[in-house]
């Protein structure tokens, strides 16, 4: 393995995004998780531009950027965020979710291992987002639509419910 | 030339060449920040039919900013004691550091450019988002309300606007059918966006100066409502960070409204065009600037409780009509 730019930038990169999960874990206040979250979306987004997929790292941090934001404001409002003590768990649990992480990394290992893609075309990264663009709305409209009709469900839901607070609160006043 | 350093191969050399360009950079920004500071004071002074600053540095007050950031240097460094130690430090970085980062990918002229990225307006759109989290943190960490009110303000109202400013720029996407900004720029060589698009630079310039947290949309630090907000318990260099993060944003939304509205580097009429391309950015990119102060220094500040329904109620289904209609058109001139 040559020592290049990109790998510098890899592990680097891989560096933080694996730091910031293992934070999100262990710290004990929910701010300090929800930053550690935003490291390690950060750092996927720049792994996306190593792999020359420029318009998902871009669209990963608009859209997580936002959510990130909101999460943080449900951890502010909605937790007891000065609640710092630790919920007890016993050996048994501690060794059974060892194991489970055992087996998952062993599947996962021998699925990458011995992974292969067949023909990969090697035009994807040129114009990605034409062609995601095209592919979308071309080869994949059903699902899009159907994943819209889904957002605007939830978009209308959201509206209901906030509506029907303010009516009740109206009443009692 | 920057082209070909991404392409070479990696070394101490290349990272010092990096390094310098960067370090330029952050000069000039800090200059231009420097002395926006100074116009902002010194036109508004005019305004509001008084002096500005006319001591420090001659009768135009050249070096009244250099004073003020030397103070802010020495000042004493205070951290609330109850204050979230590690937050509290790291937020002005946060705030700042997109701020940054985006004018990397802002062609000043055609030579004169950082990285040309395919999806320039996504990228400048998206990092700059992150800043929100900046804030919200600051506000968090302070443990002072009106510091947390301040942030709150600012993740609702960043998040609100960010989406009609998106729908704006939309219609300046079909027309060029590129992100990339040195393809906008190009495509506004016959007649700028703003005659094309002028719905669009309306919503733009609105959810823009949202975005940059100014008058009269400066909610989350309202000094009569909230103290300062999401910066009350910063003193010194940290709070000199959240300022400079503002006023870099400044600078970096004037050059998008040039690039994306004012036709970017291009000259007003073309036999007009042996005036060199940074020339005319120059002057745009101030006329910008200008516009940012001429609002500040004219408007009063919107109701909290009218700015949501301002952002979802006028200007998005407004800046979706004027998709909508640039599509039809769009379609229409094809047809002919």
């Amino acid at each position: 393995m040559t020592l290049s730019g990109e790998f510098f930038a890899f592990i680097s990169l891989a560096l933080v995004a694996v730091v910031g999960g293992v934070l999100l874990l262990n710290l004990t206040k929910v701010v300090h998780m929800v930053l550690a979250l935003v490291f390690t979306f950060v750092s996927i987004a720049g792994i996306f531009i190593l792999l020359s997929a420029e318009f998902l790292a871009a669209v990963q941090i608009l859209i997580y950027s936002g959510a990130i934001t909101i999460i943080m404001l449900f951890g502010i409002m909605l937790t007891r965020h000065d609640d710092t003590k630790e919920p007890k768990t016993g050996l048994l649990r501690k060794l059974l979710l060892f194991l489970g992480i055992l087996g998952f990394a062993f599947a996962f290992y021998i699925g990458i291992y011995n992974l292969d893609f067949g023909e990969v075309s090697t035009t994807l990264h040129e114009n990605n987002t034409e062609q995601i663009g095209i592919a979308l709305y071309s080869k994949y409209i059903i699902p899009f639509e159907l994943t819209s009709v889904l957002l605007l469900a939830a978009l209308v839901g959201a509206i209901v419910l906030s509506k029907n607070d303010q009516e009740k609160e109206a009443k009692k006043e | 030339m920057v082209e070909d350093l991404l392409h070479s191969q990696p070394g101490i050399l290349n990272f010092g060449i990096f390094f310098l360009l960067a370090t330029v950079l952050l000069l000039v920004i800090l200059g231009f920040v420097t002395y926006a500071i100074l116009a902002e004071r010194k036109v508004m002074g005019f305004m509001q039919l008084r002096q500005g600053p006319n001591q420090v540095g001659g009768r135009w007050g050249l070096l009244q900013t250099v004073a003020d950031v030397l103070k802010l240097l020495l000042k004493e460094d205070t951290i609330p004691k109850l204050a979230d130690k590690p937050l509290f430090i790291i937020a002005p970085v946060i705030a700042f550091a997109p701020s940054f980062i985006v004018i990397a990918a802002i062609p000043f002229t055609d030579k004169l450019q950082f990285a040309d990225l395919n999806i320039g307006l996504l990228y400048y759109i998206a990092i700059s988002g992150l800043t929100t989290i900046g804030m919200v943190t600051g506000g968090w960490a302070s443990n002072n309300k009106y510091a947390l009110l301040g942030g709150m303000r600012a993740a609702a109202q960043m998040i609100s606007y960010e989406i009609p400013l998106v729908m704006s720029v939309l219609g300046v996407i079909l027309l060029t059918g590129s992100l990339n900004l040195n393809d906008i720029v190009a495509a506004q060589e016959n007649v700028w966006y703003i005659l094309l698009q002028p719905v669009a630079f309306i919503v733009f310039i609105i959810a823009s100066v949202a975005e940059l947290n100014r008058v009269p949309f400066d909610l989350p630090e309202s000094e009569n409502e909230l103290v300062a907000g999401f910066h009350v318990e910063y003193s010194g260099f940290r709070w000199a960070f959240f300022m400079l993060a503002e006023y870099v944003y400044m600078f970096a939304m004037a050059s998008l409204t040039t690039v994306l509205f004012l036709g970017g580097w291009l000259p007003l009429f073309s036999f007009l065009d042996f005036i060199p391309g940074a020339v005319w950015f120059a002057l745009k990119f101030m006329f910008v600037v200008f516009l940012l102060i001429w609002f500040r220094s004219t408007f009063p500040r919107i109701r909290a409780d009218k700015l949501m329904e301002f952002a979802w109620k006028i200007l998005l289904p407004i800046a979706l009509a004027n998709i909508f209609l640039t599509a039809i058109i769009k379609e229409i001139f094809k047809l002919l």
